[in-house]
């Protein structure tokens, strides 16, 4: 049995998708996955049937605010990036860093971003993304 | 980063008591475990260190990662008895500016609470109030 703890996961990023670095203050992620189905059912059919069609991703990456620390400046800013070509690269990591294990990775573009600052709480920013192209799972 | 060091975080705090506590008029200071004889009828500061619950800050096991450190300091002064709060008051003042929401060495200290007189003075033969101050600490690893 090996159930996770939140705090055993991580965030890896390089805006560039060359060598993604970890991002130090991640505070939490999540990812959705979605599915398209499309509807093959034909006329005499008593039951609806369906086959699975595209597939994308949206999720959130949320971090603890420290401008000093590694990864994190790249990750916030490259919602600023124009013509984005969805080149930045993600690998969501359930437990420790490892490239390939026990994450999902995939390329996709960071959509928003939201940075806020209250009296008596840590400043934090909230980043959510979309993929684009392929996700690769290796959750097992 | 490393492991933060909770007695480098005491004694950050008591130093800046006890450098201000050395100014004129100076007052007596004493810190946890220390035996002190008080002269009857003077004024000294007593200030306790506690760290209390800490909590995960972030992602990235013990490396790459933070934790926040919670911690509490309550300086209980004693003045002389049948003399009005003001000589206490003036202490609690030098102790309250000391610490109201600074941010020293990495060390956050939040808005003070007091000086709060207290009906049973401990020892007996005081007029004591308590200043307490709630701060916090990140911790990277």
């Amino acid at each position: 049995m090996a159930i996770l703890r939140g705090e055993q996961g991580s965030v890896q990023f390089d805006a560039a998708g060359s060598t993604n670095a970890t991002i130090v203050g991640t505070r939490s992620w999540s990812l959705t996955t979605t599915k398209e189905t499309l509807d093959v059912t034909d006329h005499g059919d008593t039951f609806r049937s369906f086959v699975g069609s595209l597939i994308s991703g949206s999720g959130t990456v949320e971090l603890v605010y420290d401008p000093d620390a590694t990864g994190q400046a790249g990750f916030l800013e490259d919602v600023l990036t124009t013509a984005d070509p969805a080149d930045a690269t993600f690998e969501l990591f359930t437990t420790g860093s490892t490239s390939g294990s026990d994450s999902i990775s995939f390329a996709g573009i960071i959509t928003d971003m939201e940075i806020s600052s209250t009296v008596g709480e840590l400043v934090v920013v909230s980043c959510n993304f979309i993929t684009s192209g392929a996700i690769t799972g290796n959750l097992e | 980063m490393a492991a933060t060091n909770l007695n480098t975080v005491r004694a950050t705090i008591e130093a800046r008591l006890a450098t201000e506590l050395l100014k004129a008029p100076p007052i007596p200071v004493v810190f946890h475990n220390m035996a002190y004889e008080p002269t009857p009828g003077s004024s000294w500061v007593q200030c306790l260190t506690t760290f209390g619950a800490n909590e995960y800050l972030s992602q990235g096991g013990t490396t790459d990662s933070q934790n926040r450190i919670f911690g509490l300091v309550v300086f209980n002064i004693f003045t002389a008895p049948g003399a009005g709060p003001g000589a206490n008051y003036t202490i609690g003042k030098r102790i309250r500016d000391l610490y109201n929401r600074v941010n020293v060495s990495g060390v956050f200290f939040d808005a003070p609470t007091g000086p709060e007189a207290l009906a049973s003075p401990a020892p007996e033969g005081y007029f004591q109030t308590q200043v307490r101050v709630t701060f916090e600490s990140i911790e990277g690893l």
